[in-house]
């Protein structure tokens, strides 16, 4: 607003035309019901991780893997990873949301998709490597 | 990306003083926001001594005050100085709230006086609320009915029907709770925010309305609804003791009902 230059408004579209935008993308709640979703069960799968560990405490690498092995640890080991990763990737995503603006917004939220779900992947190869994996015999 | 720090232009300055007037007893200082469009300046906070005891007991009673006899230059929104129009809505002490309700005796030290926060600004304590104004159009805040109107008089609508809108009806726009949310500083281009979220709500929940599911749809969006974060300050801020954030909730648990 300066009196000596001409101002050249660079927008000049309607407030209802730019309160309206492109529309509602219709997706969202999805997002927000696995973001409960996946908090509420990593309540009951860190608890019985921290509990293993605990007991697993001082073991050697054999024992360790013996533990690793069995179908029901194995199976709740992958879970508690694919469900950490998931419930990361909505939560960062938010942030990315709030924080992350113009053409910087859709290349993060992309790659935080991208990383998570990729550590997500080497920790379920992990936990089947444990599983199926044939532990080096010693004698 | 984010902005940690204003912008070179809104970086906020010190400005005039004006000293109450000899022989006063009661005196408060008030601190109050300036900026003008008419030159290049920056704002500025000017400083005004008053005798609290010469005037109303309300912030709005304090700026009337220094508009008629101290600096007519300062300006600001007003009309019903009763807590019903919501013209008065400005950023007092850090909080958002309406001028005409809020007694300058509950308040210590300095009263700091702010234009409602990270909107454009018209001029002093005037904030442009255009954007504001056209989301709540774009939700379509009136009543949607198909079916014909009794031919002998209005729609009715049961005690229980009614009791429904209570805690929404009494909105009176004033967009305090808006511009307090984080979440409608960082995006408020596309989040619609407390005060039009609580009007959509309104509407939803009126049992005379027939557009339930339409409404539904036009919010559900990772951010005309989603965006809101559960921050809380619309409720802790709202002048007419409403509940923004229990409406938003609301709106939510019927997106997720319609799903499951």
């Amino acid at each position: 607003m300066n009196a000596t230059s001409p101002t050249h408004r660079t927008v000049m579209r309607s407030q209802l035309g730019r309160a309206r935008g492109l529309g509602s993308g219709h997706s969202g709640t999805g997002h927000w019901i696995v973001e409960r979703v996946s908090a509420a069960s990593l309540l009951p799968l860190s608890g019985w991780f921290v509990i293993q560990m605990f007991r697993l405490g001082g073991e050697d690498y054999e024992q360790v893997a013996k533990w690793g092995g069995k179908p029901v640890n194995a199976t709740l080991l992958a879970a508690l990873v694919a469900t950490s990763f998931y419930h990361a990737e909505v939560g960062l995503q938010v942030i990315v949301d709030d924080y992350v603006h113009g053409k910087a917004h859709a290349p993060t939220k992309l790659l935080v998709k991208i990383g998570t779900g990729l550590l997500g992947l080497l920790g379920i190869v992990s936990v089947l490597k444990l599983a199926l994996g044939r532990p080096a015999s010693k004698g | 990306m984010v902005e940690l720090r204003l912008p070179r232009n809104s970086t906020v300055g010190k400005g005039q003083f004006f000293p109450a007037p000899a022989g006063s007893k009661n005196v408060r200082t008030f601190k109050i926001y300036r900026w003008t469009p008419d030159d290049d300046s920056n704002p500025v906070m000017d400083a005004y001594e008053i005798d609290i005891d010469s005037i109303g007991p309300m912030v709005l009673d304090a700026l009337i005050h220094i508009k008629n006899d101290v600096d007519p230059t300062l300006t600001f929104r007003r009309s019903c100085r009763e807590g019903i129009c919501g013209s008065c809505a400005m950023n007092i002490d850090g909080e958002n709230t309406l001028a005409c309700l809020k007694p300058i005796r509950d308040m210590q030290g300095d009263i700091i006086i702010n234009p409602l926060p990270h909107m454009p600004i018209v001029k002093d304590l005037v904030s442009n609320l255009d954007g504001a104004y056209a989301q709540l159009r774009s939700i379509d805040p009136w009543m949607k009915a198909d079916s014909a109107p009794p031919p002998d008089g209005e729609r009715l609508q049961s005690p229980e029907e009614r009791a429904k809108l209570d805690g929404m009806w009494e909105c009176i726009l004033c967009f305090c709770c808006t511009t307090s949310c984080p979440s409608y500083w960082w995006n408020g281009d596309r989040y619609l925010g407390p005060a039009t979220l609580l009007a959509a709500y309104r509407w939803i929940a009126d049992s005379r309305d027939e557009h339930q599911g339409d409404r539904l749809d036009s919010l559900e969006d990772t951010f005309k609804l989603y965006a809101c974060r559960t921050i809380m300050n619309c409720t802790q801020t709202c002048p007419k003791g409403l509940n923004p954030a229990k409406a938003i909730g609301r709106i939510k648990e019927l997106q997720v009902e319609r799903k499951l």
